[in-house]
């Protein structure tokens, strides 16, 4: 127990330097020394650019496939069908595999070798995945994208880890904003690209084909290195400010036991409630939003795919912002409830009305940001530090097999009964997100929890547990 | 303590839950309780021996009024709805003038006075194009069309109060084109997709091309309707959007070819349909292909008359328009795909059956958005009562 409490009044102290440093950074004074001091505001920046960046390599390569669909149906002579195996052998596995590879994180590896492994896993699998394509062995590729995933959904959860220890009680929400943010401009940039790294490829080859393929491929795991040494510099960078600010980080105190899932404090599990909930709403949705719009309000197909990715342009840009705006302002619980409310009407809008759905899906975006980065962070709230790699693991888990069960089943819906009780469906999804966050409220309410509380109240806490250890 | 609390939320949602349904059901469960007797009848009266066209009568009688469906293959397949103010009218038909297709007031309604209203769908003509440039839009491709008047029909094969017509062009290689006509007793809806919404006062007519061989592998297929009226003929098609394609899932648009008395509002007869075909024998939404219409036109009467035996027959004066519709959107698989194409259609008098939500539908919206509230209610009244608790006994702690 004293391991925590050092570590506590660790945390508070290197709170009020990092103010001070924050003071000093606007003066002309030392730049050079501000950007290798861990503690200092300039270079907790290089660290949160490394960690945006840690992502990017995966979700990067995460929509290759999309980019290059129908070069992938030519060149490889593949149907739709076996096209979305290529994102089946991702998903599957990751309904059971983030969770381990949160596990891992918090109790074998720690959080560096850990990241540096799950970036490996990505590289490696996005090679494998690239070479099935350069020989033309469709289950080579399938294999690749195993690997890949094996990577690429931990690694999202070590970057949820990394960001809390470096930011937590800083800009945390803000953090994650950008983060979600990064994962955004990623696969936009990989669907502007692919094409034309694919055209330039065929110019060079010759021809267009699985050889042009395979290049291109390969191209893009240059991302996935790029985002390795992302890891790397984060590995050495976090181990230099461990030995600086002497915080002894995942290896003091308890060690968490996969048994301590079943104790996961009750509010966590309201969390997971609400993330599964509200992600079974919008991301089935986005995937069959297409069609809706077409037949309901008439639109063009390619006003249909606009209107359907408006809600992940939005977010783009609108994460960081709203990510700033609960950081100034706390109460992440009711910022929670604003963006499922919003999401609900959204929802509504576009199930009981003929309204033009830009405004309904340009909510959806704004709300969708909004969720996440105040969702995320309130994890960090709830569960010790040793236990947050598994916590975080498992979220993304149960996320993933919550998006695969409903996907298969809004499918099921759509056939059999149409958008309207399917959108009925997904409203019932939030409205059941909205229930566990109404009882989060009151439950956090009543236990004197901090995750409601303006981050002046969130300070002072702070500083009376500071006072406390001392 | 949470355990509790939630112990108690879930007794609360169940109550809550349990209340709404029993009060959903008793507000939707009256419907339309109207029905009709319904008697089936082929080749009313005595009929001459002969080999082509059958005449089917579906005399639906209700409280003081009664609806004869009268469909007929004697040339072009025909519908014909005459709608009565008596419960004891009938149909005469003086079969071999009937048979001999040259003078009108063959076949009559009795008394002639009790008649309120007529109306008659006449599936003329099949047309099939070659869609070269994948553009849906007949132009100049156009195949000689079929002349459903030149059919070899079979004989109506009855199951209940639905019969079945198939028959056959001399060109076709293969296959056949069918019609289904059911007419029901009561309100209700169709098995199949699009799930068409009927009542006692309409008829289902189905059409369906299955197997029949294709003069171009591109080739898309429109279906030349004639409506046919005493004094107020279909003459408009108004198209309603619904928010709700519960029923028929991804359709949004229900159109109804409906007459027009001049000035009023007041719907005598329609046609209804749903503007979606289905490429398969088993309908589903995958194999489903939107359909259009063109805008109806005066058509000769003259000309239906000769086509078919019973506008012949019934109408001395038939007042005509005529729609084509046309089945697939440029994009669409072409017939060749399957080899199928089935479309379904609503015949009634009065006003065309408007759908509604489900009653599942308000049920489970009613609870979605009921629970929270409630939830924040009672959370609400829960944290005022422990606060007040706890304000009593913080007052006297200072002493302590």
């Amino acid at each position: 127990m004293a391991g925590s409490e050092e570590r506590q009044g660790l945390l508070g102290d290197e709170d009020d330097r990092s103010l001070g440093g924050g003071q000093t950074a606007k003066g002309p004074g030392r730049p050079m020394l501000a950007i290798c001091d861990p503690s200092h505001l300039l270079h907790r920046m290089v660290v949160l650019v490394l960690m945006c960046f840690l992502g990017f390599g995966s979700y990067f390569c995460y929509d290759n496939p999309a980019a290059l669909q129908t070069e992938l149906l030519q060149d490889l002579n593949l149907n739709t069908a076996r096209f979305m195996q290529l994102y089946a052998w991702y998903s599957w596995p990751n309904v059971v595999l983030c969770f381990f590879g949160g596990f891992l994180i918090d109790r074998v590896f720690g959080i560096r070798v850990g990241t540096i492994i799950f970036s490996l896993f990505v590289c490696v699998g996005q090679i494998i995945f690239a070479a099935g394509a350069l020989v033309n062995h469709f289950w080579l590729m399938e294999f690749g994208r195993f690997i890949f995933g094996i990577g690429g959904e931990s690694l999202a959860v070590a970057q949820n880890t990394y960001a809390v220890s470096w930011f937590k009680g800083k800009a945390l929400n803000l953090v994650f904003g950008l983060q979600l943010s990064m994962a955004r401009v990623g696969s936009t940039v990989n669907m502007n690209v692919m094409g034309w790294v694919y055209s330039k490829v065929a110019d060079l080859v010759g021809s267009p084909g699985h050889t042009t393929l395979g290049v291109s491929l390969m191209i893009a795991s240059v991302t996935c290195f790029f985002s390795l040494i992302c890891a790397l510099v984060l590995g050495f960078l976090d181990k230099r400010a461990e030995k600086i600010l002497s915080k002894e980080q995942g290896k003091t105190g308890e060690v968490i036991k996969l048994t301590d899932v079943k104790d996961f404090p009750f509010p966590l599990w309201l969390i997971f409630i609400v993330c599964v909930g509200y992600y079974v709403a919008i991301f089935p949705f986005i995937g069959l939003g297409q069609v809706f719009f077409i037949e309901k309000f008439n639109f063009s197909p390619a006003e249909a795919r606009a209107v359907n990715s408006i809600v992940y342009i939005i977010s783009a840009p609108a994460s960081p912002v709203l990510g700033f705006l609960v950081d100034k302002t706390g109460r992440n619980v009711i910022w929670v409830i604003i963006a499922v409310i919003t999401t609900l009407a959204a929802h509504m809008m576009l199930a009981f009305t003929f309204w033009n759905p830009w405004i309904a899906m340009s909510l959806l975006g704004v709300s969708y940001s909004l969720l996440a980065c105040a969702l995320w962070p309130m994890v960090a709230f709830v569960v010790p530090e040793h236990q947050l790699g598994t916590a975080y693991g498992f979220m993304q888990s149960i996320q993933n097999l919550g998006l695969a069960l409903i996907s298969m089943a809004a499918g099921a819906i759509l056939d059999s009964r149409g958008y309207l009780v399917l959108e009925v469906f997904f409203c019932i999804c939030i409205c059941i997100a909205l229930m566990a966050l109404i009882v989060l409220y009151f439950v956090d309410y009543l236990r004197g929890g901090d995750l409601n509380l303006s981050p002046s109240a969130r300070a002072r806490l702070q500083k009376v547990a500071t006072s406390d250890a001392e | 303590m949470a355990a509790a609390v939630q112990l108690r939320l879930c007794g609360v949602f169940l109550i809550f839950l349990f209340c709404l349904v029993g009060l959903c059901q008793s507000l939707f469960s009256r419907g339309d309780a109207y029905k009709r007797q319904l008697s089936v009848e082929l080749n009313p009266g005595s009929r001459p021996a002969l080999t082509d066209g059958d005449l089917l009568h579906v005399r639906a009688v209700g409280n003081n009024d009664t609806l004869h469906f009268l469909f007929c293959s004697l040339g072009a397949p025909t519908l014909l709805l005459v709608h009565t103010s008596s419960s004891n009218s009938t149909v005469t038909v003086d079969w071999l003038q009937f048979l001999a297709r040259n003078t009108s007031g063959t076949l009559k309604v009795e008394p002639e006075s009790s008649i309120l209203y007529s109306t008659a769908v006449v599936f003329s003509r099949l047309w099939e194009y070659n869609d070269v440039n994948d553009t849906a839009h007949p132009t100049s491709e156009l195949f000689p069309p079929y002349e459903l008047q030149n059919f070899t029909w079979s004989h109506l094969n009855l199951s209940g109060s639905s019969a079945l017509l198939c028959g056959v062009a001399a060109t076709f290689v293969n296959g056949t084109l069918c019609f289904q006509l059911s007419v029901f007793a009561s309100e209700g809806r169709g098995q199949s997709l699009p799930h068409l919404l009927h009542s006692a006062n309409s008829s289902q007519l189905s059409w369906w091309l299955d197997g029949v061989l294709p003069q171009a592998t591109r080739s898309r297929f429109l279906l030349e309707l004639q409506a046919v009226g005493g004094a107020y003929p279909l003459s408009r098609v108004d198209v309603h959007r619904s928010i709700d394609d519960e029923f028929t899932p991804s359709i949004f648009k229900v159109s109804q070819w409906v007459s027009s008395m001049n000035g009023s509002s007041e719907v005598l007869g329609f046609v209804q349909w749903k503007p979606v075909a289905y490429r398969q024998s088993n309908p589903a939404l995958e194999n489903a292909t939107p359909c259009r219409h063109t805008e109806p036109q005066r058509q000769s009467g003259e000309a239906v008359a000769a086509a078919s035996g019973l506008i012949r027959a019934f109408y001395s004066e038939p007042q005509t328009f005529g729609l084509n519709m046309s089945f697939g959107l440029a994009g669409d698989p072409f017939y060749n795909s399957t080899k199928f194409l089935g479309w379904t259609m609503l015949v009634g008098v009065g006003s065309p059956p408007v759908d509604s939500f489900s009653p599942m539908v308000l049920a489970i919206m009613a609870v979605g958005l009921g629970t929270p509230m409630i939830l924040l209610l009672v959370g609400g009244l829960w944290v005022c009562i422990r606060k007040m608790t706890v304000d009593s006994t913080i007052a006297y702690e200072p002493i302590n």
